[in-house]
């Protein structure tokens, strides 16, 4: 980031609230599970399942800040041990759709032409591909716990915005003179892309990146919302959101902590890219 | 102009193919249907005969290659199996016929006859909410510049895209069905009225996302475009302010809105999955989620093959928009 971007950034005090909560956020999938006061699967039936067979409450119980869960769970620990899931895929999603979106998008701007044209179209039958059902067979085949299958699977479907923005941003980059410059020296195209395409393409790129972060949260929560993400007992965002949907009306509070907390995180991402956008690509 | 449509149809017909090629066969590596459809307790004479009869125990690709229409049909429950002439029909997509759900025992165009409109009220309602809501947000936030009114819109469309359906669904439940009552707890009511009455939360649940997007854009390309000459032009020669913005302001600003609108075709006649399921919703999002669950390929294909249409229809209509709202667009390749 160059000076002046970084300089637009600090005054955007929208990115930098972002920015603290994008920290804040991270340093819970960082530390949530060693500051997790209890193990997140066990079940304190004798302290926090009341008589009336109801989780106790917020503060009932000395030490269980928020209480338990359905199944008699610490709710502090679950929260902040699936603080680790949810970043976790978020991040590791978001680094695989940057990998593979930057790599065929700068191929298709630099290379245009037919390649271009096809990787294009790839774009467009990966958009038109049922996520769900993606999901579920990527389940299936791998019959392995979650996590890693759903960070694969977000990974793999939401490379497209990515792809065409390197896309047209590298063929702008191209036709720059000390781009067309280097091509007529004969530097190794290899050389040309990552020495000075690149970096003519990596504001944009860490803005969107940044929002995806948001998108792949939500995604996440949204697969195990329809029981599709990480297993049972496991704990993430959304799947708590899940566990707690049936009893909506009757312990909204289960609802409300995990919901409060994937709308921060989405928000953080958000206010933070778009300040980063608004830093790299100022229109006023 | 023409030649764009047809060489954009032609791509958007050979994308279609690929997607329904590789789900069809996703389909198979995703499990066996019969074995889902009829459960685990399910006999092997059961689970045999089923297959016999859907065609299931055929080879894979021309099990394929039936569902297209290029090869005779293999479903023995299909009247094109077996003629008194013993002539083998077709009974495939290339004979518009999408074939039997395996679970619903009813014909796949029927299922889909039977979800589609009541997606489309939903859709219709929260486009509706989407536009009205957002553009109108977006209109004052870029008139109002940097105002109090301006920040709290611009704040409010972060919130908004921030909030998944998932955390506003059951909040809008709690609040407004079960401590204020003003609305059903979901389902779809009984009559035309009762539908429409149904669908209004729902709808509103599923508008936030997209008229806080709106709201942004419209902003925007609002403050952007009074920066224009022929804005100024207009204000100089005494034109009032209101004519000024109907006229040539918003004219030009609707360009990246249609092509919002356009993209987000497919997601609209795709069903919002989650949406539907909180609020109980028969359409077609919550039909995918069943298909897919139960592998209930008929339904999985159609489901798909919708979307992927949607997708290069839409796709192509933002782009005729674009270039019939702007006359310095001209489409070529």
């Amino acid at each position: 980031m160059d000076s002046r971007a970084f300089r637009r950034f600090r005054r955007n005090k929208g990115a930098l609230v972002g920015l603290f909560l994008v920290i804040f956020v991270t340093a819970l999938g960082l530390l949530g599970p060693w500051l997790a006061p209890y193990d997140p699967v066990e079940q304190f039936t004798d302290r926090l399942l009341l008589a009336n067979g109801l989780p106790a409450g917020p503060g009932v119980e000395p030490g269980h800040w928020l209480g338990g869960d359905i199944l008699a769970r610490d709710e502090l620990s679950r929260l902040l041990s699936g603080a680790r899931v949810s970043m976790l895929v978020a991040y590791l999603a978001t680094a695989l759709a940057v990998l593979i979106g930057v790599a065929l998008g700068l191929l298709s701007g630099y290379v245009g032409g037919r390649t271009d044209t096809y990787l294009m179209r790839l774009v467009d039958v990966v958009l038109s591909m049922p996520f769900l059902l993606i999901a579920i067979v990527m389940q299936r085949v791998f019959d392995a716990p979650g996590i890693w299958t759903i960070c694969i699977v977000l990974g793999v479907l939401s490379w497209t915005t990515l792809a065409r923005v390197t896309r047209a941003k590298t063929m702008e980059a191209r036709e720059l003179d000390y781009i067309q410059a280097a091509r007529a020296l004969g530097l190794r195209h290899f050389r040309i892309l990552a020495r000075h395409v690149l970096p003519n393409v990596v504001g944009p790129i860490i803005a969107i990146a940044t929002i995806m972060v948001a998108r792949m949260i939500i995604a996440e929560s949204a697969l195990s919302f329809l029981n599709l993400g990480v297993r049972p007992p496991t704990a993430s965002w959304g799947s708590m959101l899940n566990e707690s949907q049936s009893l909506l009306l009757g312990l909204p509070r289960l609802t409300v902590y995990p919901a409060l907390l994937i709308s921060m995180a989405v928000f953080g991402f958000n206010l933070f890219g778009e300040g980063l956008r608004d830093a790299f690509d100022p229109k006023d | 102009m023409m030649q764009f449509i047809l060489q954009r149809a032609l791509w958007g017909v050979l994308v279609v193919m690929s997607v329904v090629t590789l789900v069809f066969f996703l389909i198979f590596v995703a499990g066996d249907p019969a074995v889902t459809i009829l459960g685990p307790q399910a006999r092997a004479e059961q689970i045999a005969d089923f297959k016999a009869k859907k065609g299931l125990d055929q080879p894979v690709p021309e099990q394929f290659l039936s569902y297209l229409g290029v090869m005779p049909c293999i479903r023995k429950d299909s009247p094109k199996y077996s003629s008194p002439d013993g002539v083998r029909g077709f009974c495939g997509l290339l004979q518009g016929d999408l074939g039997e759900s395996y679970s619903h025992h009813e014909s796949v165009a029927n299922v889909i006859g039977y979800r589609l409109p009541r997606t489309l009220l939903l859709a219709s309602l929260a486009v509706l909410f989407e536009l009205v809501i957002g553009l109108t947000a977006g209109i004052i936030a870029a008139l109002r510049r940097n105002r109090w009114s301006d920040t709290a819109i611009m704040f409010g469309t972060f919130i908004g895209i921030s909030l998944p359906t998932y955390v506003t669904g059951p909040i809008a439940l709690l609040l407004f069905a079960f401590l204020l009552g003003w609305f059903p707890y979901g389902g779809y009511g009984v009559d035309p009225l009762d539908h429409i009455y149904h669908a209004l939360l729902p709808a509103l649940i599923l508008a936030i996302a997209g008229a806080a997007t709106y709201a942004r854009v419209m902003r925007g390309e609002l403050i952007e475009t009074l920066r224009h000459d022929h804005v100024r032009t207009a204000k100089a020669k005494g034109m009032p302010m209101p004519q000024v913005i109907r006229k040539h302001a918003i004219r030009n600003a609707l360009l990246p809105i249609a092509t919002l609108i356009g993209l987000s075709l497919p997601f609209l006649v795709g069903g919002a999955i989650i949406t539907e399921k909180i609020f109980a919703w028969p359409g077609l999002g919550l039909l995918t989620i069943e298909s897919i669950e139960s592998l209930d390929a008929p339904v999985i294909m159609a489901v798909v093959l919708m979307f992927g249409i949607a997708v290069q229809v839409g796709n192509l209509l933002a782009d005729i928009a674009v270039a019939a709202l702007d006359p310095r667009i001209r489409l070529s390749d």
